[in-house]
């Protein structure tokens, strides 16, 4: 196999590079220019210049893909690079297997896995496509010696006019790789009871983070601490959830962590279904003195 | 003005979908279908544009018998007219963006809205490739959408970056479900959109399937589920517990 890999987050391509490294020969486009992930084993990794819009990437794409002979197609699932997918889709006349948790190749066909129904249930299909997008997280990347040819790709007209850019207040915290995750939901009430939920995080060395309606809505916690079906997937050793119902799209951020801890006033809140040990209370009492327990 | 299509899909609602305890497979039959979560957002910034800038608005759903019922809520927050097309067999956005492109080719239009990522299958493949079918350029992913002319205009959020993007009209635009709050139509408007006829038709385009369910379970949960009402039992036990694995 012969995979060409696309993102605009150079963290999530040299997690691909690695991931499909050990399936078959890769080669990257980013267009991004910040860190290039030309140690992870790709042949060439290709710099797209220019205003990189889902039109005019997908346009390259297309280009590459018709002239170098590849197989497939693999892009990170972003924003972007689901419209990129979409698009390029059409152009080499293939469908796409989306939102892949896994990915695998056999006798000429995909197999794969990914969720339904919003989270419920894992799909495991075959598939009969030349592009895929891959859920951030796949593998964690890791170098392997090589180092990758640069080649810069000047890009095509888009359609999609940037008028002005905001860049967002983000967190930095790394969730993926932490060990222990104080999660808070919209039961916590109010912003200031982050400082609660911060303070047993730091009893216990964890990363905090938080459901949708914290980080989106209220933005009580940064739009990069959201776990969940469109947030980050986390696996750490334990999950403490503070008021949080456990709606399936939340779940399915969460479902690989180790030991589950939730505190919930409704007794027959669904996140107990998905909890190891649970305490029915209310997280203003409970969580302190947890925190004060654990700090001792 | 500007006149829309919105695209609303239906699903089952997923909070009442269980597993079945034999099979783990999904029990269908028991969870009825709604309108799908991010498709009520794409109608109610349909409506409200429809409301600044004055204009018309068309519902269109490929779906099953079941249809009727989503489209007359279309119709009472605010659709002016729909269609629905029949003999939908399932997530299949290869060829649910042909069925509805072959649609929206006889609807005159300015702006296409749809959801960014369909809450049951979560694909997000609908903009992109209709983008590429049509031919119509894609705004993605809106907070906030303006007209301002010949143009549309929206707030785009990325992972990492919010952006200001402009496109000439007719355009397609994804929203998210930060967008807005759907509005629950009076009892009034549902009455009235209750009499209002459904335009059923059949699509001409013939289905091709690139992919094989192998199996669709819902993932076994292993949790201990030891759930305890006395709090400060609880918090011995918890205790316990984060200390040995903070080891
Ligand atoms: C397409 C799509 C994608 C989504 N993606 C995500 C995602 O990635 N992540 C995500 O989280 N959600 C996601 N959602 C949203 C999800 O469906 C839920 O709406 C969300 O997870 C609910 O958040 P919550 O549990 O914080 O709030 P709620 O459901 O409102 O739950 C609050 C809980 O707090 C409890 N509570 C209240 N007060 C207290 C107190 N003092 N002490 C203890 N407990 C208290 C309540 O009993 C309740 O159970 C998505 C939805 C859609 C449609
Ligand atoms: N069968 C359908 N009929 C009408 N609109 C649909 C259909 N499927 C998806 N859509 C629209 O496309 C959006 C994204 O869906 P998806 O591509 O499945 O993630 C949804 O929110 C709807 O607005």
């Amino acid at each position: 196999m012969k995979f060409l890999t696309f993102s605009e987050d150079n963290q999530l391509l040299a997690q691909m590079i690695t991931f499909l490294r050990s399936r078959g020969e890769v080669d990257a486009a980013t267009s991004s220019d910040r860190d290039m992930p030309i140690e992870y084993g790709a042949g060439v990794v290709y710099a797209l210049r220019g205003n990189a819009q889902y039109d005019s990437i997908s346009a390259a794409l297309k280009n590459l893909f018709e002239s170098s002979g590849y197989d497939a197609v693999v892009i990170a699932s972003t924003v972007l690079g689901r419209e990129v997918a979409g698009h390029l889709s059409v152009g080499i006349g293939s469908d796409v297997a989306p939102e892949l948790s896994s990915l695998e190749f056999k006798d000429g066909k995909a197999i794969t896995k990914r969720w339904g129904y919003g989270g419920k249930t894992v799909i495991e299909e075959t598939w009969n496509a030349r592009v895929f997008t891959l859920l951030p997280g796949i593998t964690d990347a890791e170098k392997n010696g090589s180092e990758s040819t640069l080649k810069d790709i000047q890009l095509g007209d888009s359609r999609v006019e940037i008028i002005s850019e905001e860049p967002k207040n983000l967190g930095g915290g790394n969730l993926e790789s932490a060990k222990i995750i104080v999660s808070v939901g919209r039961g916590l009430g109010k912003k200031e009871g982050i400082e609660v939920a911060q303070k047993l995080a730091d009893a216990v060395g964890g990363e905090i983070a938080g459901s949708r309606p914290v980080c989106l809505d209220y933005q009580w916690l940064s739009e990069d601490r959201q776990v969940g079906l469109s947030g980050k997937k986390v696996k750490p050793k334990v999950y403490i959830a503070l008021g949080i119902s456990g709606q399936i799209q939340h779940i399915a951020g969460m479902r690989g962590s180790k030991i589950v801890i939730a505190i919930n006033k409704d007794k027959s809140a669904p996140i107990f279904e998905e909890s190891d040990y649970g305490i029915v209370g209310d997280l203003y009492q409970v969580a302190p003195k947890l925190t004060e327990k654990l700090a001792a | 003005m500007v006149d829309i299509i919105v695209l609303v899909k239906q699903m089952h609602d997923l909070e009442q979908i269980k597993p079945d305890p034999s099979t783990g497979e999904p029990m269908l039959e028991k969870s009825p279908f709604k309108m799908e979560t991010i498709s009520e957002n794409a109608v109610e910034a349909a409506v409200q544009l429809k409301e600044k800038y004055g204009g018309k608005v068309t519902a269109l759903l490929f779906g099953n018998s079941d249809a009727g019922q989503i489209m007359k809520k279309a119709y009472a927050m605010g659709c002016d007219d729909g269609y629905v097309i029949t003999e939908y067999t399932g997530n299949n956005h290869f060829y649910t963006s042909q069925v509805l492109a072959e649609k929206i080719k006889t609807i005159k239009h300015d702006l296409i809205l749809l959801g960014n990522q369909s809450a049951d299958s979560v694909t997000g493949m609908l903009a992109g490739r209709l983008s590429a079918i049509l031919g119509e350029p894609v705004l993605g992913n809106a907070v906030s959408i303006e007209i301002e002319g010949e143009d549309a205009k929206i707030k785009r959020v990325l992972e990492k970056n919010n952006y200001y993007v402009k496109t000439h009209l007719p355009a397609i635009i994804s929203v998210t479900q930060e967008i807005n709050e759907p509005r629950l139509p009076p009892v009034m408007r549902i009455m009235q959109a209750g009499r209002k006829p459904i335009n059923s038709e059949k699509t001409t385009v013939q289905e091709i399937k690139n992919f094989t369910v192998v199996s669709n379970k819902a993932p076994i949960s292993e949790r201990k589920k030891l759930i305890f009402e006395d709090v400060d039992k609880g918090i011995e036990e918890v205790v316990k517990v984060i200390k040995e694995e903070m080891r």
